[in-house]
């Protein structure tokens, strides 16, 4: 169906996009907020591919997709702010004491 | 797909854009916060109703409300230093379509091989209510369910311990600093 | 097309009863919080109107009692006041944020009434008439979910501010509102429970039953604990009553919104308002039976019935507006800290328990 196709592809246009902005992007906090984007764009594959086939396992996989992204951006977050009360930058390259 | 889906589409993929490439941080997470809804109102259209409400529960309610909490808190300026140059966007831009564009081919051919009976008949039986999905997770994934409930319970308490600031005692002991038992 | 008109219709009669519930808590508010606090209010505007011409006269005394009464003070003069107030955006800060954070706030409100009944079902001319804007499946869920949106409209206007103490009152406020979005949550967990459905128009229906015979299955007598930890927790959501520290008239210098005048600051204050009123509404919908009269059963479908159904409804809805603003201005505010407190260690537990015993009692009965 070509409407199952729009929403795969736009997912991938999305998860591509977030790729993007973890690699152009020098903000900790823009980084992560990227890679949730990306996990969002899984999540509407997933939901797209249940609906494709007919059952419910898709979107079970999103809800713990979900459960995983809350919890990971909870400890995410908090290492950052240790990071900036160690740094004072959140910048990913002033976090480079161990570069030879 | 309706244009008010396309729409969301269409404002999904915006705001997505505005995330990477706005300069303040915060921008870009009101940019997010824009993007998580236009998904719900994706997986609402693709007839994942719980789905649709959960999202804005919990990633759009929550998550993104602790993203602004830090934001806020840490009172950041803008990104600092020399903006991207045009060739390093212009370089992501080709690299991206490249990757999205070697991907399609076989996603193409997987959908045009099914039939379309099968597929008229898998979409009636895959609508997300609340019921269904209750019963799928307490039924079939009743064991990965308890784990993400534990993983959410380690995470809570890392939280809490890594953010916590180090206190340091500095009242004086009972009975004076030097010697002495009790 | 009929469709299309019906739910125009419908959408309309909605927001015009979020719209008139909020202006007259506003009212309420106003002159209820004089007689409180054993203080006249506000009398004056157009109480004294007087006129010659002759198709004012028979109006004039009705207009006269309205000014007494501190009506056309609230209603129009402050309206009017707030439309004509110079818009004062601090600089520094984004000129379209500060314009959008209003929105943000007031519009979740708006969107939960579109998920919440006002009448039973009924047919006129032959049309089935079904009154509720958007009969979503998970409809209870879904008001859960804009009371989280609306945690934005706080913060984006105490960022916009561009000063201390908006910032401090704003997170102030997020933080009070996702913290009793918790226990709030767990009473609707409690309540599916229960009524086995997240559909609001079948748990009222359900609530017409009788259980042991003479006690009408209400919220308020099968899950007592959930109401008053769904009416302090409402409270707190909407920032009222003794919770409301992030406004804070004497302390923050108003808290978040600080910086707004005008119409943005009215739009906070009609939101805010309108919230009483949808929480109102759930709980007269969730625990007090809706629109059913208790023991009475009327007939189903017809139209007079559903009109009695929904004025025994707005009844009970403004029952308790009143009772949030009684509650406001009886008791003094919490402290940040025993606010947290009561959120994080009190209801939350109870709340927990609350469902664990419920769902005992329903697996064993």
């Amino acid at each position: 169906m070509e409407s199952m196709l729009t929403y795969v592809a736009l997912s991938m246009v999305l998860f591509v996009i977030g790729a993007i902005g973890v690699c152009l992007r020098r903000n900790a906090i823009v980084v992560f907020m990227c890679i949730e984007m990306m996990l969002n764009a899984v999540n509407l594959a997933f939901v797209a591919f249940s609906k494709l086939h007919g059952n419910l396992d898709g979107q079970v996989a999103v809800f713990f997709v979900m459960v995983i992204a809350a919890a990971e951006s909870a400890i995410g977050l908090a290492i950052i702010l240790s990071v900036f009360r160690t740094f004072e930058s959140v910048e990913t390259t002033d976090a480079g004491q161990l570069k030879w | 797909m309706n244009v008010i889906s396309f729409l969301t589409g269409v404002c999904a993929v915006v705001s997505a854009i505005g995330v990477v490439s706005l300069r303040n941080p915060l921008y870009s997470a009101f940019a997010l916060v824009i993007n998580l809804l236009a998904m719900a109102g994706l997986y609402a259209a693709l007839d994942a109703h719980f789905l649709a409400v959960s999202q804005v529960v919990v990633y759009a309610g929550a998550i993104m409300v602790l993203v602004l909490f830090v934001l806020m808190l840490l009172n950041l300026k803008s990104e600092s230093g020399r903006r991207l140059g045009f060739v390093r966007s212009a370089l992501a831009l080709v690299i991206g379509c490249v990757v999205v564009m070697s991907a399609l081919p076989p996603v193409v051919s997987h959908f045009s091989s099914m039939s379309q009976t099968t597929l008229s008949d898998n979409m009636r039986n895959s609508v997300g209510t609340v019921k269904a999905v209750g019963q799928e997770l307490y039924t079939n994934y009743v064991a990965q369910f308890e784990l993400a409930s534990l993983v959410l319970l380690i995470g809570i308490v890392g939280a809490v311990m890594l953010a916590k600031r180090k206190s340091v005692v500095l009242a004086p002991r009972p009975g004076g600093l030097v010697g002495g038992s009790k | 097309m009929f469709e299309l008109f019906v739910l125009l219709l419908k959408v309309g009669f909605v927001l015009n009863i979020a719209l008139v519930l909020g202006s007259l808590c506003t009212w309420l508010e106003r002159k209820g919080s004089a007689l409180i606090q054993d203080r006249v209010g506000a009398n004056r505007a157009g109480a004294f109107v007087e006129s010659d011409r002759w198709y004012l006269k028979p109006v004039l005394p009705l207009v006269r009692m309205m000014g007494w009464l501190g009506v056309i003070n609230t209603l129009l003069c402050d309206s009017l006041k707030g439309l004509w107030k110079e818009d004062f955006v601090p600089e520094g800060t984004s000129k379209f944020l500060h314009a959008v954070a209003p929105i943000i706030a007031v519009m979740p409100i708006m969107l939960a009434f579109a998920v919440l009944p006002l009448a039973p079902d009924f047919t006129v001319f032959g049309y089935y008439i079904h009154p509720r804007v958007a009969p979503i499946d998970a409809g209870l869920l879904f008001v859960l979910a804009m009371g989280s949106v609306a945690v934005y409209g706080v913060a984006i206007a105490g960022w916009t501010g561009n000063n201390k103490f908006s910032l401090l009152g704003s997170l102030r406020a997020a933080a009070q509102m996702i913290s009793y979005e918790l226990p709030m949550g767990m009473v609707f967990v409690a309540l599916i429970v229960v009524y086995g459905t997240l559909d609001v128009y079948s748990i009222v229906e359900q609530q017409g039953e009788l259980i042991w015979g003479f006690v009408p299955k209400w919220g308020v007598f099968v899950q007592p604990v959930g109401f008053v930890v769904l009416l302090l927790a409402g409270m707190a959501e909407t920032k009222r009553g003794p919770f409301d520290l992030p406004e804070a008239e004497s302390e923050l210098a108003a808290g978040y919104f600080t910086e707004y005048s005008g119409m943005k600051f009215l739009l906070f204050w009609l939101g805010e308002f309108c919230e009483i009123a949808l929480f109102a509404l759930l709980l007269a919908l969730l625990f007090f039976g809706g629109w059913q009269i208790p023991w009475v059963r009327l007939p189903e479908g017809v139209w007079w019935a559903a009109l009695i159904g929904h004025v025994v409804l707005m009844t009970k809805v403004v029952f308790f507006c009143l009772l949030q603003i009684v509650i406001r201005w009886t008791l003094p505010r919490f402290r940040y800290d025993q606010l947290m407190n009561l959120g994080w260690k009190m209801l939350l537990p109870i709340s927990l328990l609350n469902l664990v015993i419920t769902a005992i009692v329903k697996v064993l009965a």
